[in-house]
């Protein structure tokens, strides 16, 4: 295993899951919150590019596996008792800490399902994995979620995905790394993605959660946030 | 607009709402009463049941402005309310109330969703005049919002159907409104079923079954030989959970029966692979501080399980043992706290030891809800 989480938490689930020669690590990136250090690894033995990215290749099951999930505080003794539609889930990824819930659906079941969509984007807007810039070359699904005009995008990556694409949150985390990896600058980041800076700008600022992240990042390294 | 004027516009009934005939008023709660002969339901009495909403036809029509007007005035309705009802007795909130109407448009306009948003988008206010159809009369909308606040007539009653599970099922006053917190039991039956491929080719039974929820979710997960036999003394219970089992074509999986909890099931008494069941379970004395939508609104014949809530449990579990096969699953929610610990006692040390692994199962919310285990 050569994969490592920096926790906001230091919840440590087993010691099995310690794992210390990292090569690739992945970070959780909270500028808000206090980074604290506690080497995790995601289980799965093969490496494909860090902590964070595995998550998001896990299947719906298996990600559901890592959650714990609950709804919100119990008012009362529920169950007979209650006509509230207290359908609201919550699921909390373990080894993470990171929170996703969902509110608006009619059961219970369906808000599992969007929770547990919802915790894919969340995971993908918070867990950082590290990267050489060095010897950088942009993931496919990085390049999927770029413009057409991009000058390192081949043909055959496909057309663009886009914000309402659930795929969209794999590229939108290998951008996000990349942007933390250039310390916030979007036109060094357009270099390496063949774009111009206005165009990865528009990019970042399609999405709405993306562009908040970047800001936040960018906040946090004294640069004026993107509009 | 105010309430009165509308009022007076909209006192004319449904033609959808043949109120069904109140179950026996004389039913007597004792599960010791002589037996009323128990009769399987073949033909579906679907006449009596009322159409939800979201089954109807789109013989209305209103245009964006109207029905943007319509919310409008919902909204109006919540904010007069503010949080009167959730300090009352724990009822619904603002933000719930406001849900719920969204959910009700859901349900009426024959249109994506687009539509209903937009209704939302305070620039189309007054101008748009694009006409969409609606599966009720805009003065039925009327009337049934303010059925919702002054009446506190539940969201599910008001559009007749509960979303549960992946499942829309139809409900109408005489049958409980299947809660969040039992989607679980059906969870449950998943895993020992994925387990054990010979529970899962089995006869299941669903006792209290209600709407039918339960034994609908309990159906669809069986593999091709499993079965369902699902029971309920109420006669709109029955009818109202036969309409559910048709719409999910599983009329071959499912057998309706109306009786008192085991009466019924002589025919497969020993052979039952799982039993499950939400039995009602709130102390008699707790009934009249429930919140309005549910004290005042559904049938008592559901919740109210005698002194300490236990009446029923009790009788399930006396007789689990002699209806389940060796090896059968049973789940049963409770009222949660003692009253799991209790039957799940009875369930370990006054059974004459005839069951393995009792369990009791949180739900979602941290309460001890539920008690499952296994014929030995
Ligand atoms: C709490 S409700 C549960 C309904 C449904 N299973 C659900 O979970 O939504 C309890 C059900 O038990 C039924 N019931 C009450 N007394 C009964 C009896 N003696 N025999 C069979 N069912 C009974 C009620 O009619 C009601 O449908």
């Amino acid at each position: 295993m050569s994969t490592a989480t920096i926790l906001r938490s230091a919840t440590l689930i087993s010691s099995k899951l310690f794992t210390s020669a990292a090569t690739k690590r992945s970070i959780l990136f909270q500028t808000r919150l206090p980074l604290r250090a506690a080497a995790l690894s995601v289980g799965s033995s093969s490496d494909d590019g860090g902590g964070g990215r595995n998550y998001l290749m896990l299947s719906d099951e298996q990600l559901m596996g890592q959650c714990e999930m609950d709804t919100f505080k119990a008012s009362g003794p529920g169950g007979q008792h209650r006509n509230k539609r207290e359908s609201a889930v919550r699921l909390k990824h373990i080894p993470t800490g990171v929170i996703a819930q969902a509110t608006e659906d009619r059961s219970q079941h369906k808000n599992r399902a969007s929770a547990l969509a919802r915790m894919r984007t969340m995971l993908a807007l918070k867990v950082r994995n590290e990267l050489d810039l060095e010897s950088y070359t942009p993931p496919l699904e990085l390049l999927q979620i770029l413009p057409r005009k991009s000058t390192i995008r081949e043909a055959d990556v496909g057309p663009q995905i886009g914000p309402n694409n659930p795929k969209f949150a794999l590229g939108m985390q290998a951008l996000l790394d990349l942007m933390v990896a250039v310390n916030g600058s979007v036109s060094d980041a357009a270099k390496l993605l063949g774009l111009s800076t206005g165009a990865l700008s528009r990019l970042i600022l399609s999405d709405d959660s993306l562009r908040r992240e970047v800001n936040e990042l960018r906040e946090s390294k004294g640069m004026r946030p993107l509009k | 607009m105010t309430l009165s004027v509308f009022r007076a516009i909209h006192t004319a009934v449904s033609p959808h709402s043949l109120i069904f005939r109140r179950s026996r008023a004389s039913f007597c709660c004792s599960v010791n009463r002589p037996s009323s002969s128990s009769s399987a339901v073949s033909a579906t009495p679907v006449s009596t049941v009322r159409i939800p909403l979201f089954l109807r036809e789109a013989t209305g029509t209103a245009t964006i402005s109207e029905l943007h007007a319509w919310r409008k005035w919902a909204q109006t309705l919540v904010s007069s309310v503010g949080s009167k009802f959730e300090d009352a007795d724990n009822g619904p909130g603002p933000e719930l109330l406001c849900r719920e109407i969204r959910w009700m448009l859901e349900d009426v306009v024959e249109a994506n969703l687009d539509v209903v948003n937009r209704l939302s988008d305070e620039t189309a206010f007054g101008k748009d005049g694009d006409v969409v159809r609606l599966r009720a009369g805009l003065d039925e909308l009327y009337c049934l919002w303010e059925e919702r606040i002054e009446k506190r007539r539940p969201f599910q009653y008001l559009v007749g159907c509960d979303h549960w599970r992946d499942l829309v099922v139809c409900v109408q006053e005489g049958v409980l409104i299947p809660r969040p917190e039992t989607e679980m039991i059906v969870d449950m039956v998943e895993e020992v079923v994925s387990r054990d491929k010979r529970l899962a080719e089995g006869i299941w039974a669903d006792l209290g079954t209600g709407s039918g929820a339960l034994g609908i979710g309990i159906a669809r997960i069986l593999r091709n030989g499993g079965k369902v036999v699902a029971t309920d003394i109420s006669e709109v219970a029955i009818s109202v959970a036969s309409f559910n089992v048709n719409r999910y074509g599983l009329q071959d999986k499912i057998e309706l029966r109306q009786g008192s909890w085991f009466e019924p099931l002589e025919d497969v008494k020993g052979k039952l692979s799982g039993l499950v069941s939400n039995p009602p379970y709130i102390p008699s004395m707790n009934i009249a501080g429930l919140q309005a939508e549910v004290g005042q609104h559904e049938p008592r014949l559901a919740l109210d399980g005698g002194k300490d809530g236990l009446d029923y449990l009790l009788h399930l579990c006396e007789n689990s043992a002699l209806a389940l096969e060796s090896g059968g699953f049973f789940a049963f929610e409770t009222n949660g706290g003692s009253q799991s610990k209790f039957i799940a006692d009875v369930m370990t040390n006054r059974s004459n030891f005839s069951f393995r692994d009792v369990k009791i199962v949180a739900d979602l919310s941290g309460i001890q809800r539920f008690v499952t285990g296994f014929r030995q």
